[in-house]
């Protein structure tokens, strides 16, 4: 028994010197990728922010310019909901978004997913439905995935009104062409995007608006967000286009912080988008809560 | 029996002690901050040596001055306050950055350094305020900002053309999308009144104000905005957008600390 004893302190000493010299032996000047990308303070990286050049984007009609008819009335009903979809398109909505949360500038803005560019390229094949879809179906989807709600039949009159503004946003847009600013901007990936850095961008540049823990901060009077939720329960759910990391990275880049867009790097970006992935969502409505709580969260491919 | 009303009896007296200490602590932090905004505003009413009196250039209540574009205080956030008072008493950075007046030459691609443009130490230039602000102690610049937060204010709309009106919603409400420029109303609140610490209400300010201050970005001598998001906005705007965009906000109803 002692000497068992004696043989097992040995070895334990023995283990630790092993340790202490192979910890000895590691090159203290040896490169070592890290996840955190080192700041100095003097400037070293320079960013170059697109201009735009007058008529370089499509210009939709102005609101004062909605002619005073029936249509006119449709298409005003149609903005009301798109920008204020927590009143006017309540009975649809399951979250605190809007339309036009993430549709900047009343479905105006390029490089935002703008509503012009889209009305001219349906119907398409869409491989998320597996079929060619509608403009209609297509704002179905907006409703189950990115409003967390109940999506709205073909005939409801919110749908009629919805499609109505797209339509009259989009006057003049030639069919089946793919106009500048069409979606969202393209983005370069040289690594794999960490949500360590990730944080450390959102903390910094985001969390002055969206919130230290990303619910977003409500208006005054409570109703709908002033700043919308990036995630949390008022967010989109897990089957949104905007839960994939890619989508929400090349949004970021061209929009966000809000008036500022460029300014972040194409991987400041993708870590940004990465640290909004890995937070709670509301679940995917196309499969159940089993297949929710246990498998694979999407959207993390690119 | 005995025990469950002594146990009763004890709950009772720590409660009531915990409620006396809770009184205390609340008229002494009460009182405390009464003497602040009281300081404050003698401070403002009257001044000190170097300092003349706040309401020389502000108005009497805070109200700001129109005809020469003197901001008004009352009832904006404390924080807010705070912040520009000590961005004017701060020296601009010697270390050899020069704040260039706005590539005007829009085929030009400007390019920005990132770590200066995104963790700007706030630098706001101005004649008058500098030398203000640097004679004022960190206490005077908060019993100042805590005085101005609590004055009641309620604007007086000024009529406007319609035209202008109309131009001024567009910018308000939807912002130049195909020149990537958000809306005023993203951050300043749907009625330009302002959001948290961060974002100061347009309405109830003196136009004269609102389109110095855009000037003042365009020139650079005025840096102090968050990630340089007011900045970039107002490198966007033209000599008259500034013009509607401050007639539309004098054309708002606005009231505070009512």
């Amino acid at each position: 028994m002692p000497r068992f004893k004696l043989y097992y302190l040995f070895t334990v000493i023995n283990a630790s010197l092993v340790t202490a010299i192979t910890a000895q032996e590691i090159d203290p000047l040896e490169v070592r990728p890290s996840l955190v990308e080192p700041r100095v303070s003097l400037p070293t990286e320079l960013i170059a922010v697109p201009v735009v050049n007058p008529g370089e984007y499509y210009v939709p009609p102005k609101v004062e310019d909605i002619p005073d008819d029936k249509y006119g009335d449709m298409v005003r009903w149609g903005r009301e909901i798109f920008v204020n979809t927590q009143v006017h398109g309540r009975r649809f909505v399951g979250n605190g978004l809007n339309c036009s949360s993430c549709h900047l500038s009343e479905g105006r803005q390029p490089y935002a997913m703008p509503l012009w560019a889209a009305y001219g390229m349906y119907p398409q094949y869409r491989s998320k439905n597996r079929e060619v879809i509608t403009i209609q179906e297509r704002i179905q989807d907006c409703f189950r995935y990115s409003l967390d709600g109940i999506a709205p039949t073909l005939d409801t009159p919110e749908m009629e009104a919805l499609v109505t503004y797209m339509h009259w946003l989009s006057k003049d847009v030639p069919i089946g062409v793919e106009l500048p600013g069409r979606g969202l901007a393209p983005i370069s990936r040289t690594r794999s995007p960490s949500h360590i850095n990730g944080e450390i961008v959102y903390k910094t540049r985001c969390a002055m608006c969206h919130g230290e823990d990303g619910k977003g901060q409500k208006h005054k009077n409570g109703v709908g967000y002033m700043f919308p939720p990036l995630w949390g329960g008022d967010s989109f759910n897990r089957g949104a286009g905007m839960n994939k990391i890619r989508r929400a990275a090349r949004y970021i880049k061209a929009n966000m912080p809000l008036g500022a867009g460029y300014t972040l790097t194409d991987m400041e970006a993708w870590d940004v988008a990465n640290y909004m992935w890995i937070h709670y969502r509301p679940f995917d409505p196309r499969v159940g809560w089993f297949l929710n709580a246990l498998g694979p969260k999407p959207g993390g491919g690119w | 029996m005995w025990k469950k009303s002594y146990f009763i009896l004890s709950a009772l007296v720590i409660s009531g002690l915990g409620m006396l200490l809770l009184v205390y602590l609340q008229s002494h932090r009460s009182a405390s901050f009464e003497t602040a905004v009281e300081m404050g505003e003698q401070l403002a009413q009257q001044g000190r040596e170097d300092i003349p009196a706040c309401t020389g250039c502000h108005g009497g209540s805070g109200e700001g001055n129109r005809g020469l574009g003197y901001p008004r205080l009352a009832g904006l956030h404390p924080d807010y306050i705070r912040k520009q008072l000590r961005d004017f008493a701060r020296n601009p950075l010697d270390i050899g950055v020069k704040v260039d007046a706005i590539a005007r030459d829009y085929t030009k691609t400007p390019r920005i350094y990132k770590d200066l443009t995104v963790y700007s130490p706030g630098i706001r230039s101005d004649a008058i305020m500098n030398p203000i602000a640097k004679a004022l102690t960190p206490e005077e610049i908060d019993n100042l900002s805590e005085y101005y937060a609590r004055l009641p204010f309620k604007a007086r709309p000024v009529a406007a053309d319609f035209q202008t009106l109309e131009n001024g919603r567009e910018l308000a409400a939807r912002g130049k999308p195909e020149y990537m420029m958000p809306r005023c109303s993203a951050c300043h609140g749907p009625n330009g009144e302002g959001f948290g610490a961060i974002f100061p209400p347009l309405s109830g300010q003196p136009p004269q104000y609102i389109i110095n201050q855009i000037n003042k970005w365009q020139r650079g001598e005025r840096d102090n905005d968050n990630l340089a998001i007011m900045k970039n906005i107002s490198n966007l705007l033209t000599d008259g957008d500034k013009k509607t965009i401050a007639a539309y906000f004098d054309n708002m109803s606005y009231e505070v600390n009512q």
